[in-house]
């Protein structure tokens, strides 16, 4: 579904990815785990069209994104969903404007009733009651204001749900309870998901498949089982030093 | 910036159309602007009166003192203040409110949602701006003639007659309009110097705090440059 193609990205003289090339089959979620600055979010931000290549590409499906441009890339992006970092919920506008924007804009004219409806069914996927609609982001919890980013995400039913640090700034309870959304999300709505983190715990939950992102370059990737046992020396350091601890 | 003004400009013109969106700015500029415009206007036009009564009077024509200042609110300072209060109330509150969502990924949110920020922010201020500068700006002429007009009769004791008769005599169609078209072309300035501003805002408060400061020195600048301009391409050539 998704096919990142010997990616190759600078910023100056500083090269931040250097032929990154992973795939990411239907219905399944890939985490990129690394640490502060290794690149994940330039990566992520090539797959949606943010930012382009210096060389490689990006397939999701057969649409080939760095290749396109204004409308094209526009209508491409009605692909994705996206949860950033710190949820980015447009804060003049209410719960459920939240919610509803996306839907809105890309189907102008849906009657009241439908897109209320879309809204209060996409809030239940992340357990959040209809109470919350007239809520403005301000007065969310960070875990609340995570959720209705998701449902945010999810209201247009995307193909691929692209998660940006999901659990960066949350305390256990509510980390543990995002990783579930993201497995639910996927159990329940079948969409591909790829996930940003440098949280070692929530990244093995959640993963089908699993990519350690080191100077630019993808350490090793394979199952979380996998990735485990790599013998990458960065990798393994990164890993032991959570799985010590447990 | 020149960049940012083109993609401004295609954006405009192409659907879908927000009238809904456009009313809310006119309001946040326009309405919410009502006071400090009337305020400003009414002493500009008091100060204005009496510093032009004071050399007036050594010529003995003080009856001209209100042709003279509604001429100088129309073709001068009505826009030119406006256009710098504006600047300061609504300019910055653009360039701070644009510089936070962007830095708080709210611009990028929109975008991966397949929605043009250009076109869901920027072109409704835009057209916002260039609306409600000309109108405000008529607000200012009108509640600085009217504190002239108050100052000069209750105070400077100029008969009202000739006040009137002289600013009628003095003062034509053209001059409002000279006016008002720099108003349309200030509110234009505005918004795009702020909105870009806003845009170009990276890091967190600080950066947004940079982007508002620079966003209104650029912005004033950029309206006695370009009112300079104007009044040289007009004025010069005795238009």
């Amino acid at each position: 579904m998704i096919r990142v193609v010997d990616l190759w990205k600078s910023f100056g003289a500083r090269e931040v990815l250097k032929g990154i090339s992973l795939d990411v089959p239907t219905g399944t979620t890939y985490v990129i785990l690394g640490g502060s600055g290794s690149g994940k979010t330039v990566l992520m931000k090539h797959v949606i069209g943010l930012l382009k290549p210096d060389r490689g590409t990006v397939l999701v499906g057969d649409v080939d994104i760095p290749k396109l441009e204004g409308k094209e890339l526009t209508e491409a992006r009605r692909m994705f969903g996206m949860v950033f970092q710190q949820s980015a919920l447009f804060d003049s506008m209410t719960v459920f404007e939240n919610v509803a924007f996306p839907l809105k804009e890309r189907k102008r004219g849906i009657p009241a009733a439908e897109l209320k409806e879309r809204v209060i069914q996409k809030l239940s996927v992340v357990d959040l009651a209809e109470s919350v609609l007239p809520l403005y982001p301000s007065e969310l919890s960070g875990g609340m204001k995570k959720r209705v980013a998701l449902a945010r995400a999810l209201i247009h039913d995307p193909q691929v749900v692209l998660y940006d640090e999901p659990t960066t700034g949350l305390d256990p309870i509510t980390t543990e309870y995002v990783d579930d959304m993201i497995v639910q999300a996927k159990q329940k709505l079948g969409v591909t998901s790829m996930v940003i983190s440098h949280d070692i715990a929530s990244s093995f939950k959640v993963a089908d498949r699993l990519g350690v992102l080191y100077d630019g370059q993808l350490a090793a990737q394979g199952t979380p089982e996998e990735v485990r046992r790599s013998d990458h020396p960065h990798v393994k350091k990164f890993l032991s030093l959570w799985f010590e601890k447990q | 910036m020149i960049f940012f003004a083109g993609e401004m400009l295609a954006w405009m013109v192409r659907p879908p159309f927000r009238p809904e969106l456009v009313i809310v700015q006119m309001a946040a500029i326009g309405v919410g602007s009502t006071f400090i415009i009337s305020t400003t206007g009414f002493f500009t036009g008091v100060v204005l009166a009496l510093q032009t009564n004071y050399a007036m009077h050594q010529l003995g024509a003080e009856g001209y003192v209100g042709g003279t200042v509604a001429v100088g609110l129309s073709r001068e300072l009505g826009p030119v203040l406006t256009a710098l209060f504006l600047v300061g109330r609504s300019g910055s509150a653009i360039s701070t409110e644009l510089g936070t969502m962007r830095v708080t990924e709210q611009i990028d949110a929109m975008e991966t949602m397949a929605v043009s920020p250009i076109q869901y922010l920027v072109v409704p201020r835009l057209l916002a701006a260039l609306a409600m500068f000309p109108l405000l700006t008529m607000l200012f002429n009108f509640v600085g003639y009217l504190g002239a007009y108050l100052i000069g009769i209750l105070v400077a004791e100029i008969p009202a007659g000739p006040f009137i008769e002289h600013t009628r005599t003095l003062i034509d169609t053209k001059d409002i309009l000279h006016g008002l078209f720099k108003a349309v072309i200030f509110g234009g300035v505005v918004a795009l110097v702020t909105c870009w501003r806003g845009f170009a805002a990276t890091g967190g408060a600080t950066g947004v705090g940079e982007g508002t400061t620079r966003a209104v020195v650029t912005s004033s600048i950029a309206i006695l440059v370009v009112d300079t301009a104007f009044v040289l391409i007009t004025v010069g050539s005795g238009k």
